[in-house]
């Protein structure tokens, strides 16, 4: 042992300073160097979205008052609670059409359908998620707008972005449902509960915590959404006062700003300031989801050992 | 999953009373009924195009639809010229990252990053339309066009010499940059997915063959993740074609096929998005109606093989 | 020639005093143990006891694992691999492993094989010779050369093995580490490989890690027990499996364990 002091010189196949190939200091080089750059490559992706954070929040909070959110827009001026009222308004009508769509499905698919089937279906929803969200805006002004007769009203956009988030949901209760481990499932039928029973008492309250948190982001992906409400409805002054009166959103107000040229400086803080309450809402439902999920992973983490 | 019970005999010999066999029935299909709604829907979108639209344009008027002067194929043109590179940028650079993120940062930096760019496909189109048209477009036509354009002149394409680079800085080229950062994103998260699915094992056999890191990732974990690498592709070419509101805010919405990279030009969705600022006339339904049909089957097929490509899919994290 | 009778005296690998540990546990404890040339000495313990840590350590593929502390020297022919001059890729070229479940590339079963040597850029003849010989030593070459550019996933788990092996042993290492190479194979083909290792002992150092008693006792000439990061023995085989002078060492080869 130790006996390197005097020893022979090595041969150089066996030398681990001198590399027979030769080529090895390139190759080393090269790997520390894209081990350098490629990390890099993270800022392009989030430099350009901190300089949009940075822009938007600097061009909306220095005029931003209380009065903005308390009063509706008078022209290019006023604030923008039609728009905040109407955003959340369709917001809560999408939700639950999605719901009312996606929900079941996602439960039938994960605990209903055999495996083959289940998969089959999962593309479709899938491929739907796909479809692109003008398509759908023109699709709810084809049947909601006019063959309907609905016209341009809340109940339009609501149900046009419902459908637009009905996939989303279903992915998400479909998941949900589908990680309830099967070990829980055996013994809850092997102890004699009924299919309903098993349904109610084991699988929901496992599941409840990811389909919620699913809801969560197809509510996150919809209020952001203009394509699928812009035919669906007009960014009108006031709130509706019913189901069937024009209701504006914060990305409609943004829309008619940039259509009506955005030259007044008013015009462009009302629009920063409409595009940052949307990165307010956005961010914090994706918070809020993060939060649940990793409060329900702890909560679950003894189900699955 | 397993079914519920089908009730009575298997063998059918006593006929069961009709309610008996209507409550089988329902108990055995009702499953289908929600489970289908999403390609119900799917079906209902493309019926009411259809209805919307002149099929007979699609029939012998099929060429004088194309290239008339208010023919569709300046606009699929558009499309691909704004969506082909964009796509071709966001799937480099997402690769990039995605192989930093699981080769080469230390897991701490990687878990607080990766959720980060996670975050970023949540913004709204229209946050990055406004961004892009008020702070980005004049940048862009004030500063970076004018140095950037004379150097780049010698490439086809880049010449300025049709319309010199407008100081709004909107444009095809703005409208590839906006379009690259809002896919980049998609593509990242499934590219970063695709690699984590090579076994560790297999990176370690390449490691312990002496090969670094690079030659591992470019060896081992991209051939065995290719499918995933594809349908990261397919996704986000999907996810380009179909955007619109980012895209006409920065693209100077005008119908007709770009001279030059800083042109102003038209995609289907902003020639859709542009009709409704508009107001819709009878006429012009019928056109966005069979428009929305040619980038619905495109998006269609190309979200297909996406999904086809990556069967192990479900990232749900950023809702895609 | 004076490298010739160094190598006949000096060990191949001299592992000095070396010890693994994470923040709140001890891996391994301070192992010392000699490796000569042409030898196959079988690691052998129950599940947990730092046998896997141990070979991984040898070709410094321990350090790729987050947290880990290791000290101590390996000395491969006299030269410590923790060296701060001494490049692991290098290192893992001399010291060929081969893991638990068969882990081919999706290439072709040629590709596979070739694979260190295309880091090097070797010549194209070199890597048909290497590539040839590698497979024949692995005992392969029969069964796969008549289709050596098909995909290499389509071999048996067996063959897929000994592609693994082939191709640890187409960069021609002195070392071979083989992390329970067996445990993922049916009788057969663990057969098979066993065969392999026997000829591969009579050319260059073997150390096989394995959980099987019987395995070492089949193709070892030297058994190492190690229990909770302890080296209990070391021994001759024969010696070793009849006459355990531990308590712990008997317990485990008659399966008084686990």
């Amino acid at each position: 042992m130790g006996a390197v002091t005097g020893a022979p010189p090595l041969a150089a196949e066996d030398d681990l300073r001198r590399d027979r190939s030769g080529h090895l200091r390139g190759r080393t080089v090269l790997d520390r160097c894209i081990g350098w750059l490629l990390p890099l490559l993270f800022l392009v992706a989030i430099a350009p979205i901190l300089d949009l954070v940075y822009w938007v929040a600097s061009r909306a909070l220095p005029t931003f008052t209380l009065s903005i959110i308390t009063t509706n827009p008078s022209g290019a001026a006023g604030g923008l609670l039609s728009p905040i009222v109407g955003s959340l308004e369709i917001l809560l009508l999408a939700t639950l059409v999605a719901i009312a769509l996606g929900f079941f499905g996602g439960l039938a698919t994960a605990e209903y359908l055999d495996e083959e089937t289940a998969g089959a279906i999962r593309v479709t929803a899938n491929v739907m998620v796909g479809i692109p969200s003008i398509i759908l805006g023109l699709f709810g002004f084809i049947v909601f707008v006019k063959y309907f007769g609905w016209g341009a009203s809340l109940a339009a956009a609501g149900v046009t972005l419902g459908i637009f988030m009905t996939p989303y949901v279903y992915r998400a209760t479909d998941l949900a449902y589908l990680s309830v481990p099967p070990h829980i499932r055996e013994a809850a039928v092997g102890s004699g509960a009924t299919p309903l029973q098993y349904l109610f008492r084991v699988a929901t309250p496992i599941a409840f915590p990811s389909v919620l948190t699913g809801i969560f982001l197809a509510m996150a992906i919809g209020v952001g959404e203009t394509a699928p409400i812009l035919l669906a409805t007009t960014p009108v002054a006031i709130p509706p006062l019913s189901l069937f009166q024009p209701a504006s959103a914060l990305p409609l107000y943004i829309w008619s700003g940039f259509e009506n040229g955005l030259i007044l400086p008013v015009a462009i803080h009302r629009a920063f300031q409409a595009a940052f309450l949307l990165l307010v809402i956005v961010v914090g439902l994706n918070v809020l989801v993060r939060i649940i999920a990793a409060r329900s992973r702890r909560r679950l983490e003894g189900l699955f050992q | 999953m397993s079914q519920p019970p089908v009730a009575g005999p298997a063998g059918g010999r006593q006929p069961l009373p009709f309610l008996a066999r209507l409550r089988a029935g329902i108990a055995r299909w009702w499953p289908y009924v929600p489970a289908l709604l999403p390609l119900a829907l799917t079906l209902a979108i493309v019926d009411s195009l259809i209805g919307a639209s002149r099929l007979q344009n699609f029939g012998a008027g099929f060429f004088g639809f194309i290239i008339t002067d208010y023919g569709i194929l300046i606009f699929v043109v558009g499309s691909f010229l704004t969506s082909v590179p964009a796509l071709v940028i966001a799937m480099l650079v997402g690769l990039g990252i995605a192989i930093a993120s699981t080769t080469y940062l230390p897991r701490f930096l990687s878990e607080w990053l990766d959720p980060f760019v996670d975050l970023l496909a949540g913004i709204p189109s229209i946050v990055y339309g406004l961004w892009g048209f008020l702070i980005v477009a004049p940048f862009f036509g004030h500063d970076i066009f004018p140095t950037v354009a004379p150097a780049l002149a010698w490439i086809p394409g880049f010449h300025p010499s049709f319309n010199s680079p407008s100081l709004e800085g909107t444009g095809l080229a703005l409208g590839i940059i906006i379009l690259t950062l809002m896919i980049l994103p998609i593509t990242t998260l499934l590219m970063r997915d695709a690699l984590r699915s090579v076994p560790r094992d297999l990176w370690e056999s390449g490691l312990a063959l002496g090969a670094t890191r690079w030659e591992v990732a470019r060896h081992v974990a991209i051939p065995y993740a290719k499918r995933g690498i594809w349908g990261a592709a397919f996704l986000g070419f999907g996810r380009a074609m179909g955007e619109t509101v980012a895209v006409y805010f920065v693209i100077d919405q005008t119908a007709r096929l770009p001279t030059n990279i800083y042109a102003p030009t038209s995609t289907m969705a902003s020639l859709i998005v542009s009709s409704i600022a508009q107001n819709l006339a009878g006429t012009d339904l019928h056109f966005l109606a069979e428009m929305a049909l040619v980038l619905l089957a495109i998006t269609l097929v190309v979200n297909v093989a996406g999904r086809w490509m990556i069967r192990r899919t479900f990232t749900d994290v950023a809702g895609l | 020639m004076t490298a010739e009778s160094g190598a006949m005296t000096t060990p191949v690998v001299a592992v000095d005093g070396v010890s693994v540990r994470t923040r709140d546990r001890t891996i391994l404890d301070k192992i010392s143990l000699d490796f000569s040339a042409r030898s196959l000495t079988a690691v052998v313990g129950p599940s947990g006891c730092g046998k896997t840590t141990f070979i991984r350590t040898l070709n410094r593929m321990a350090e790729l694992t987050p947290g880990l502390r290791i000290q101590g020297r390996v000395l491969y022919l006299g030269q410590d691999v923790y060296d701060p001059t001494v490049n692991p890729v290098v290192v893992r070229r001399r010291m060929g492993m081969v893991f638990q479940r068969p882990t081919v590339f999706p290439a072709s079963v040629f590709e596979n094989a070739a694979f260190g040597l295309r880091l090097v850029r070797a010549s194209e003849e070199e890597i048909d010779a290497a590539v040839t010989e590698a497979l024949q030593r692995a005992g392969l070459w029969d069964e796969v050369h008549s289709h050596l550019d098909g995909p290499a996933l389509a071999l048996s788990g067996g063959q897929q093995q000994r592609l693994c092996i082939a191709r640890a042993l187409a960069v021609r290492p002195k070392v071979l580490l083989l992390d329970e190479p067996t445990s993922a194979l049916d009788p057969a083909a663990t057969q098979r490989v066993e065969a392999t290792l026997q000829h591969l002992k009579e050319e260059i150092v073997v150390i096989l890690v394995t959980h099987n008693v019987g395995q070492a006792a089949r193709v070892s000439d030297r058994v190492a027990f190690l229990h909770s990061g302890h080296l209990v023995e070391v021994g001759a085989t024969a010696d070793m499996l009849e006459r355990p002078r531990e308590k712990l060492t008997e317990q485990f080869i008659t399966g008084r364990f686990e």
